[in-house]
């Protein structure tokens, strides 16, 4: 059995897909608890029976017709004109974008591609230095995860089976933290240098605003329709998509009709990715929970953890781990299971061990040797690897002492509940 | 022929993902406007949704098996060496496609146990006609990944004839 297991884990980390590594785990354990093989399929057709999950195919989509369009440039200039005026602007734009861009295409890496490009040779070209900018936009990629309807929060809802709203609530103060920490760290370390971008202009901003006129109504729709009870959060996710194609293909034909395919096409094929792996995890969480895992992970744990505190610090270190060689939607659907039950043992509360999971696993994409950002960042702006590690690391601490703070500081996530 | 084949398969795949992605956009905005306006609605349109979620995921997961996009790690074969590297990506794929291939076989089990129990979903349609989808999935998908397996084998000696004409 330990041999099997390590077979599989050396498959995975030599790029078998996960989705097999996990199914072949969940057939093993079946065959060894003589369970029928086909209650693999059982489970995984369970996924047909989760409303919620009708939100993941309809966002990513939205979020890919979104970065296809021009509404990247657009959000930059609108962010320019109300928060050009402040010293140190266009760092502070440059998060504020990303976070709001992030929180709508779901974190997969869209956002450095999409608004990166946009950035990167505009805070070179006002002077900031290259190596801060570097790690400013790579760091700002995955900015954002804890905002709604970000893809990873309404997956953690599914899985915990908590309710999304609840978890949109309380993102809200948990992601403001990690942007003010980061808009700080960038003032400071550019106080000599930094000018603001601009003096403030009514103007510009109507301008802007102008510009953006038909992008405008989506968060305000999105969040406005879900908080006010009008639609729910699946349903939300129908409107964004219908009104992000009848904007951008009908309305400012910014993206020609025949393009939509493919754009359907890029999406799903991430959509089909995530859900294989939910499916097959349904299957591999059903086993374990059979066997008690949790129960003996909590027996485990009892034994040299007895306050809520060291047991904050142990998962706090347990998801930096995981983070660093696990995708986040892999993570999500294999571990939270397993630690929900042992946390609430400790007194966790779901939704702020959901802020903990999901702001640790943000450091994820950062953290060497599978962070997401750093190798779409070296890809995309032709820097080499090791200089987008170096780049990023001081964002890294920063994003550190946040995830720190949200750990140990649960009324931030609970406030509004 | 075998090209032919292949376009004609991925066209095949990006109609289904065109036309169930489209379907479920207009499906799901009509019912919150028939709610919200009229106060009705089909009864039989969110199921219809959740098991086009199923169908939809399926679609892409097979969409992503023939780019070979799925979620992996990945942290050790790039230190390998090219033909290291080509024999790593050989194993893994033909373990994949063996996975797939012992999933799409249960899942043939499932459905010909869920058309004898005469199982049904929305309303009284035999649920097996919904459920077919899955196994076709997962025989498709080790379908491809063994493709892709033989390609990384061949090219494991492609690259030893290589080294050795140079």
């Amino acid at each position: 059995m330990i041999v099997f297991g390590v077979l599989l884990l050396l498959l995975a980390l030599f790029g078998a897909p996960l989705f097999a590594v996990i199914a072949a785990s969940a057939l093993a354990s079946y065959s060894r608890e003589d369970i029928d093989l086909s209650a693999l399929v059982i489970e995984f057709f369970s996924i047909a029976e989760m409303p919620v999950l009708l939100a993941i195919p309809l966002f990513t989509f939205a979020g890919y017709v979104l970065s296809e369009s021009q509404a990247p440039g657009r959000l930059v200039r609108l962010s320019q004109a109300l928060l050009g005026w402040m010293p140190g602007g266009l760092a502070i734009v440059s998060l504020a974008a990303c976070a709001f861009f992030t929180a709508f295409t779901g974190a997969s890496g869209v956002t450095i591609i999409a608004l990166g490009a946009i950035l990167y040779p505009a805070l070179a070209q006002s002077g900031y230095d290259s190596k801060f900018n570097l790690g400013l936009v790579t760091s700002a990629g995955s900015l954002g995860l804890l905002f709604a309807p970000s893809l990873p929060l309404i997956l953690y809802g599914i899985v915990a089976q908590v309710p999304i709203d609840d978890l949109f609530l309380a993102g809200i103060l948990p992601g403001m933290l990690m942007l003010f920490m980061l808009a700080g760290w960038s003032l400071w370390v550019n106080r000599g240098t930094a000018q603001p971008l601009a003096a403030f202009s009514w103007q510009k901003v109507a301008s802007a605003l102008r510009e953006s006129v038909w992008d405008l109504p989506l968060p305000i729709v999105v969040l406005g329709g879900i908080y006010s009870g009008y639609f729910a959060v699946s349903e939300a996710a129908a409107v964004t998509a219908l009104y992000a194609i009848i904007v951008e293909v009908f309305i400012l034909r910014e993206i020609p009709l025949r393009q939509l395919p493919d754009i359907m096409r890029e999406s799903m094929l991430l959509v089909g990715g995530i859900l294989v792996i939910l499916g097959v995890s349904l299957a591999s969480t059903n086993i374990m929970i059979d066997i008690g895992a949790p129960q003996q992970l909590l027996a485990w744990i009892s034994g040299f953890v007895s306050s809520q505190t060291s047991f904050l610090l142990l998962l706090l270190l347990f998801l930096l781990v995981l983070g660093a060689i696990l995708d986040i939607f892999s993570a999500l659907v294999l571990v939270v299971p397993l630690i929900l039950p042992v946390a609430l043992q400790y007194g966790v509360e779901p939704v702020h061990l959901g802020m903990i999971f999901l702001a640790t696993m943000q450091l994820g994409y950062l953290t060497p040797p599978v962070g997401l950002n750093l190798f779409i960042a070296s890809y995309r702006f032709e820097r080499p690897i090791t200089e987008v590690y170096a780049a990023t690391f001081p964002f890294l601490v920063i994003l550190l002492l946040s995830v720190i703070v949200i750990t140990f500081w649960p009324s931030l996530s609970l406030v509004f509940l | 022929m075998l090209a032919r084949l292949a376009r004609w398969g991925k066209a095949a795949e990006d109609t289904v993902l065109v036309l169930l992605l489209s379907a479920m956009i207009a499906l799901a905005t009509s019912q919150i406007v028939m709610r919200n306006l009229f106060d009705s609605g089909l009864i039989w349109a969110d199921e219809a949704l959740r098991l086009m979620v199923l169908w939809l995921a399926l679609a892409g997961a097979v969409a992503a098996a023939r780019a070979d996009k799925h979620i992996s790690i990945d942290v050790l074969s790039r230190f390998l060496p090219p033909i290291g590297f080509r024999l790593a990506r050989t194993v893994t794929h033909l373990f994949t496609a063996g996975v797939c291939g012992a999933i799409a076989w249960h899942a043939w089990r499932f459905v010909a146990s869920s058309r004898e129990y005469e199982d049904t979903l929305l309303g009284d349609q035999p649920a097996w006609i919904f459920q077919v989808v899955l196994p076709v999935a997962f025989a498709l998908m080790a379908w491809r990944y063994l493709c892709l397996a033989l390609t990384a084998f061949v090219a494991l000696f492609a690259k030893r004839r290589g080294d050795a004409a140079s």
